[in-house]
């Protein structure tokens, strides 16, 4: 294992020992162990069916939907098990958001939509707190300005890439502490992806951002720390500048160089 | 040889022709594979095309010109015969026609009127004409189209492309065939009702408050009482459905691991194989006494009241058809369901919701209106139901809101108009169109209401 290229004295918002995951009778992820900062940018990459976006979905317990997915191991946020019993998948998934790959805007108002997390948490006490909070959260989605005009029309009905603004958006409504995000930009044109890409920059600034990814540039230009998997396994993770520039691991270095993949 | 050919029925003739075609399909076949020496790459359709194809032109312009002369003879005759008869004649004749055969018999023939018996002789020639000509046309036919598709047959010629496009016109035939017979059907009904409406007051009919059939004429043929039945029994029959049915797709659909599912799905398609009389015969045998015992027979009764009397009532019925349309209810919903995407439930447990908010509040309102589709489409078979309401919603007419009473729909009406000994011209008969008519446009209503519904729902996800 390379992981853990650590700096010393500051505690890992996620700290993730020997995870195993299984679905049915195969094995997904094998043995990974990593330590993920708070405010910063972490990308996972690697070729498709490597288990990155498994590993994600471990951390807000969303394999727990699926009916065969098994997971071993110890996945900590702030030091707290959320494997533990006590712990509500729940309540975990209000504090560690999740974006999607596709654009999942739900079949309602564009108002309502940014409101679905914060009134089943039942963070307004009335309605003008929840119009705060809506307005603020489609704020920090770089998405305001296009559609406060029409907050009561379809969210459905918005682009591609204002749809994932607003999912965004949506994720960032509850206050999460951690904002997962499973190629969010993968059904985006280039000008869209831009914009995403601006946001979740921004989006650093108050959270530990974990961005799965197929694009290394992608990865080079959003995140300070990048994670490579490969067939299961955690095979590098480091400083992303230093991943790209001098991967240690011949595997890290043939992917990025396109040789595999 | 004009005997044997109008010896030749229609039987025949078809076996004939398609003995013609199968010849014609062993031929071209042959000669294809013969003009390019053995080397099928150099046709240009595979060989059992150009069989096809000549058995095709062999076969359907002479089934079609048989099909279109079965038709049109015997009209035909009919005209050229009638002509002969002198117009005061011919009426006298079927006149005197009973009376003459009350005679019984061979009496009868010298009393015919000497035109009469040319005509006949006449029609008799002219119909084994008919069939002569008929045999040597359709005959002449098929061989001429067998001989023009063998001298079509060359390597260049588009054997594949012709069979394709027969096999188009077949099925736009199928299509047509099915949407005619609706329209034929409708006609029928149609011509029938204005009959009906010739013969009885349509003031009186659809405004008219009471039922009461009379075959002495003179009879009350409102539809309102028999309506006001059918949507009373078609609502509790909803109650029942509605609710039952959508939490039942909601569990297998959301809930239900696979086994549960592949158990319990097939038990409750189960109750939509059972055959309507059965359900008819369990409202009679079984609910209508039960509720009888609970909601009558006074102080021996479950609650000790005696507000129902007889075992037949618009409660028996509609509880009765609201189990048979649970399945229905509850299959369409269930794929309904399964057909809001992933991504929406995801997307609700990523924010932290819980399985039954995400249900509530994200997969129902994405599923709600092709829901309401299902739910249409139940409603327009509830109002439909016969068998049911025949055995247990009682035969009495009457427009009331109490549950416990016996009451009758549109379709026991239609059943016991058209059963027996009927006068097809007396308003008591033809009433029955009437009343189907209506029937079918209120059903037709609903479910193009209800495919429209779950064709723009359907729209929303593709």
């Amino acid at each position: 294992m390379t992981a853990n290229a650590e700096a010393p004295g500051t505690e890992p918002k996620i700290s993730a020992r020997n995870v195993q995951v299984y679905y049915g009778d195969t094995h997904a992820i094998k043995d990974v162990s990593v330590d993920i900062e708070d405010k910063t940018v972490t990308a996972f990459i690697g070729p498709s069916g490597c288990g990155k976006s498994t590993f994600l979905r471990c951390i807000n317990r969303m394999n727990d939907t699926i009916d065969v997915a098994r997971v071993e191991g110890d996945i900590r946020i702030d030091g707290e098990d959320i494997y533990d019993r006590r712990v509500d998948p729940v309540q975990l998934r209000a504090k560690v958001g999740m974006v999607f790959q596709k654009p999942n805007p739900f079949p309602k108002s564009i108002y309502d939509n940014v409101a679905y997390g914060p009134r089943i948490h039942g963070l307004a006490r009335n309605k003008a707190e929840l119009d705060d909070i809506v307005e603020r959260a489609l704020r920090r989605g770089a998405i305001w300005d296009e559609v406060k005009d029409r907050l009561s029309a379809p969210g459905t009905g918005l682009s591609g890439g204002q749809q994932q603004r607003l999912c965004i958006a949506r994720a960032v409504a509850t206050e999460p502490e951690v904002l997962l995000m499973d190629e969010p930009c993968s059904a985006l044109d280039p000008i869209a992806t831009a914009q995403v890409e601006e946001l979740i920059d921004e989006l650093r600034q108050n959270y530990s951002v974990v961005i799965v990814t197929h694009s290394m540039q992608q990865a080079a230009r959003v995140s300070q720390k990048t994670a490579f998997f490969h067939l299961g396994h955690l095979v590098e993770y480091g400083e992303t500048d230093r991943i790209f520039t001098a991967p240690e691991d011949p595997r890290t270095e043939s992917y990025i160089t396109g040789r595999i993949g | 040889m004009i005997e044997l050919l109008s010896a030749a029925n229609a039987g025949v003739l078809t076996l004939l022709i398609l003995a013609l075609a199968a010849l014609a399909y062993v031929l071209a076949r042959h000669r294809a594979l013969r003009a390019v020496d053995g080397d099928v790459r150099r046709l240009h359709s595979l060989p059992s095309y150009y069989g096809y194809a000549a058995a095709m032109l062999t076969a359907v312009p002479a089934l079609l010109v048989l099909a279109v002369w079965l038709i049109v003879q015997p009209w035909l005759v009919q005209m050229q015969v009638a002509q002969t008869i002198p117009a005061a004649d011919g009426a006298r004749a079927v006149e005197t026609l009973p009376a003459l055969l009350s005679d019984a018999g061979i009496a009868l023939g010298g009393t015919l009127e000497p035109a009469i018996v040319e005509a006949a002789q006449q029609h008799a020639r002219l119909r084994a004409l008919g069939h002569a000509g008929r045999s040597l046309v359709v005959l002449v036919l098929a061989i001429a189209g067998l001989v023009a598709a063998l001298r079509m047959t060359d390597p260049t010629f588009r054997a594949r492309n012709t069979v394709e496009s027969g096999v188009r016109a077949l099925l736009i035939l199928a299509a047509s065939l099915a949407i005619l017979t609706t329209v034929g059907i409708v006609l029928s009904m149609l011509f029938e009702s204005i009959n009906f409406f010739r013969a009885h007051p349509w003031q009186d009919f659809f405004f008219g408050d009471s039922w009461s059939p009379n075959f002495r004429g003179d009879s009350d043929l409102s539809i309102l009482p028999l309506l006001w039945g059918t949507l009373y029994i078609s609502f509790i029959a909803l109650a029942v459905a509605v609710p039952i049915g959508l939490y039942a797709a909601i569990y297998l659909s959301e809930y239900a691991n696979n086994r549960v599912r592949s158990i319990a799905k097939p038990l409750l398609e189960i109750l939509a194989g059972i055959p309507t009389i059965v359900y008819g015969l369990f409202a009679l045998l079984t609910v209508g006494p039960f509720l009888v015992s609970v909601f009558g027979r006074g102080e021996d009764g479950l609650l000790g009241v005696d507000w129902m009397n007889g075992a037949t009532s618009v409660l028996t019925a509609g509880l009765v058809m609201g189990i048979m349309l649970i399945p229905f209810v509850s299959s369409l919903s269930d794929d309904i369901i399964n057909a809001v995407p992933q991504s929406l439930r995801d997307g609700s447990y990523g924010l932290g919701a819980t399985h039954s908010e995400t249900i509530r509040q994200v997969v129902l309102p994405a599923a709600l209106p092709g829901i309401v589709g299902a739910i249409l489409l139940a409603a327009s078979r509830a109002i439909g139901e016969t068998m049911i309401v025949v055995l247990g919603a009682g035969a009495i007419a009457r427009i009331s809101a109490n549950p416990f009473e016996a009451m009758t729909t549109i379709t026991t009406r239609i059943v016991s108009q058209l059963t027996g000994d009927t006068d097809f011209a007396s308003p008591e008969t033809l009433v029955a169109f009437a009343l189907g008519l209506t029937l079918f446009v209120l059903t037709l209503a609903l479910n193009v209401l209800a495919l429209y519904i779950v064709r723009r729902y359907r729209e929303q996800y593709e």
